[in-house]
């Protein structure tokens, strides 16, 4: 007999609660205290989404133009691609014209000590 | 139709396009700032780093050089109308053709010459190891120049001969 009463009481499903079981339900998942989210979480998060997209891009099925092209729209990539051309395009410019000022500087003095004539 | 090729193609554009403008401002930015000045003497002051007193001396040098050229230059012209006068009247070698010739070989030796003085005593009035970098440097400018022609004739022969 008293077996049986503890397999009824093992059965009993959540509707046969009483109100007040229900009420120290709430105030036990109230009581389950959430941890705190680590330091630019979101951020990691849409890195690790645009690193995983990046990833995934098709390249085995032929569509390799796709890839790349999706590859160097990458807004970081683009802007360090349009840097690397700006600084490469100033720095080989300026070489430039250093020897072209240096050339000219050396034609107007041969000119002026070297006739034409002489050369 | 496909976007890939033609955004891949516009990127590339645009790549060459901001490569070549930066390219281009950074030369003309440069030419301005650098050549600012008309001084004949900037390439000396820069290129074997003359000091003031060395400028001084240098232009001093420099101006006083600067008529006795224009007056051999004045010569050398002269004389070559007087071949070209000479050559038009003749139809061969005449004597008076082989003397305008020799006169303006001699003219233009003198010329040379009073110009190599020049190069010596402007390499004398900077720092040694200076002074010796700038004569090699003008009589390779200079002199060279006459060897350049010479060697390229040279080589030519050589072909012509080869030929025959």
């Amino acid at each position: 007999m008293t077996r049986m009463r503890r397999q009824n009481q093992l059965d009993m499903k959540p509707n046969n609660l009483e109100p007040d079981d229900a009420r120290l339900g709430t105030l036990l998942r109230e009581s389950r205290s959430s941890p705190s989210l680590p330091p630019r979480f979101q951020e990691n998060v849409w890195r690790r989404i645009e690193s995983a997209e990046a990833c995934n891009v098709p390249v085995g099925d032929g569509n390799w133009l796709d890839a790349v092209t999706a590859w160097i729209l990458r807004p970081r990539l683009a802007f360090a691609l349009a840097a690397v051309l700006v600084l490469t395009g100033l720095g080989l410019g300026w070489n430039k014209g250093e020897q072209l000022a240096r050339y000219d500087a050396q034609a107007r003095y041969l000119t002026a000590v070297a006739p034409h004539s002489l050369r | 139709m496909k976007r890939s090729p033609v955004i891949l193609l516009l990127a590339l554009v645009a790549g060459v396009a901001v490569f070549a403008a930066s390219y281009v401002l950074a030369q003309r930015l440069c030419v301005k700032s650098v050549a600012s000045s008309a001084d004949d003497l900037d390439w000396l002051r820069q290129e074997f780093r003359l000091g003031d007193a060395e400028l001084t001396r240098i232009r001093e040098l420099h101006d006083g050089y600067l008529p006795k050229c224009a007056e051999m230059c004045k010569q050398i012209a002269a004389k070559k109308l007087e071949v070209e006068s000479a050559l038009a009247v003749s139809t061969n070698i005449s004597t008076v053709v082989e003397e305008r010739v020799m006169e303006l070989c001699e003219l233009r030796a003198k010329c040379q010459l009073q110009m190599l003085q020049h190069f010596f005593e402007t390499s004398q009035a900077m720092p040694p190891e200076q002074g010796r970098r700038y004569l090699a440097e003008m009589q390779r400018l200079t002199l060279g120049f006459h060897e350049q022609i010479e060697q390229s004739m040279s080589h030519s022969a050589d072909h012509e001969h080869g030929g025959h």
